[in-house]
C-alpha cells in the first residue's frame, strides 16, 4: 500500500519491513524493544509534512477523541 | 502511520493509522459531498500479554453527515485458549443535511457494513497465515542441519 503522501511512500516501505521484521520475530516473542525507531522517525516526519500540506491535522486532532487515541501531535 | 509506540509499563503496541480511500462515486455525489476521498483514523492496542487486539475506527470525512464508528477485538476464547474470539461493532448515525432520511441512510450504510464486515477478519486471517509461512521457512535450515 502506498502512502497517502506519494513523496513519503520509500520511507514508508522502509519502515513496514523492518516493522514486519520486529513484530514476527521479537514482538510476539516478548522481546519488546523496538529497532525501528530511527527509522520510523523519518518517515513520520516525512508524513507530518504532508499532512500539514493537505490540511489534514486539524481533522485527525478532532476524530481521536472518539477512537481513545493516547497520542497527540504536541510532542513533536 | 501517524504514531506507534510500546507501553514501557504494560508492553502494549499501540498505533494510529491514517486510511485514505477513494471509492469511484457518482459525478453527481461527488458535487455534493465535495469529492471522492474520504478519510478514516483507526487506533489499535496489541497486547501480547493478554493476547488481545482491539481496534476503533471513525470516518473523519463527511462526519457531520454520517458518522460511523466501528470496534473489532480479538481475544482469547476463555473456553479454549486455543481459539481467538473474534467481535466487531459498529455505530451509525447520519445528521445534518441528511436528517430526514437518516433512518434509511442508516439502513443502507448498515447492510453494506454488514456485507463487508467479514473481510477485515479474512485480513487478518490472510496476514496471520504469512507470518507463520515466515516463521516456518526460518526455522527450516535449523531443522535440516539438526537431521544432518
Amino acid at each position: 500500500m502506498e502512502s497517502i503522501d506519494k513523496k513519503c511512500t520509500p520511507l514508508k516501505r522502509e519502515y513496514d519491513e523492518c516493522f514486519n521484521k520486529w513484530y514476527s520475530e521479537k514482538f510476539l516473542d516478548g522481546k519488546e524493544s523496538n529497532d525501528c525507531t530511527a527509522v520510523f522517525k523519518t518517515y513520520q516526519k516525512c508524513l507530518r509534512e504532508a499532512l500539514k500540506e493537505q490540511g489534514l491535522t486539524k481533522m485527525i486532532d478532532d476524530a481521536r477523541p472518539a477512537i481513545g487515541s493516547v497520542f497527540n501531535d504536541s510532542d513533536n | 502511520i501517524l504514531n506507534q509506540d510500546v507501553d514501557p509499563v504494560t508492553g502494549v503496541l499501540r498505533t494510529e493509522r491514517l486510511i485514505m480511500v477513494r471509492q469511484n462515486v457518482p459525478m453527481l455525489v461527488r458535487k455534493i459531498f465535495g469529492g471522492d476521498t474520504s478519510y478514516v483514523l483507526e487506533y489499535s492496542e496489541v497486547d501480547p500479554r493478554k493476547q488481545t487486539l482491539v481496534m476503533q475506527s471513525q470516518n473523519m470525512t463527511y462526519s457531520n453527515l454520517l458518522s460511523v464508528g466501528e470496534c473489532i477485538t480479538y481475544t482469547p476464547d476463555p473456553e479454549n485458549p486455543k481459539h481467538t474470539l473474534f467481535t466487531q461493532s459498529a455505530q451509525l448515525k447520519a445528521s445534518g443535511a441528511l436528517c430526514r432520511f437518516a433512518n434509511k441512510i442508516e439502513d443502507i450504510c448498515w447492510n453494506r457494513f454488514q456485507d463487508n464486515a467479514h473481510i477485515g477478519k479474512l485480513g487478518l486471517e490472510q496476514v496471520v497465515s504469512k507470518i507463520l509461512a515466515e516463521r516456518q521457512a526460518m526455522m527450516m535450515p535449523m531443522t535440516q542441519t539438526a537431521s544432518d
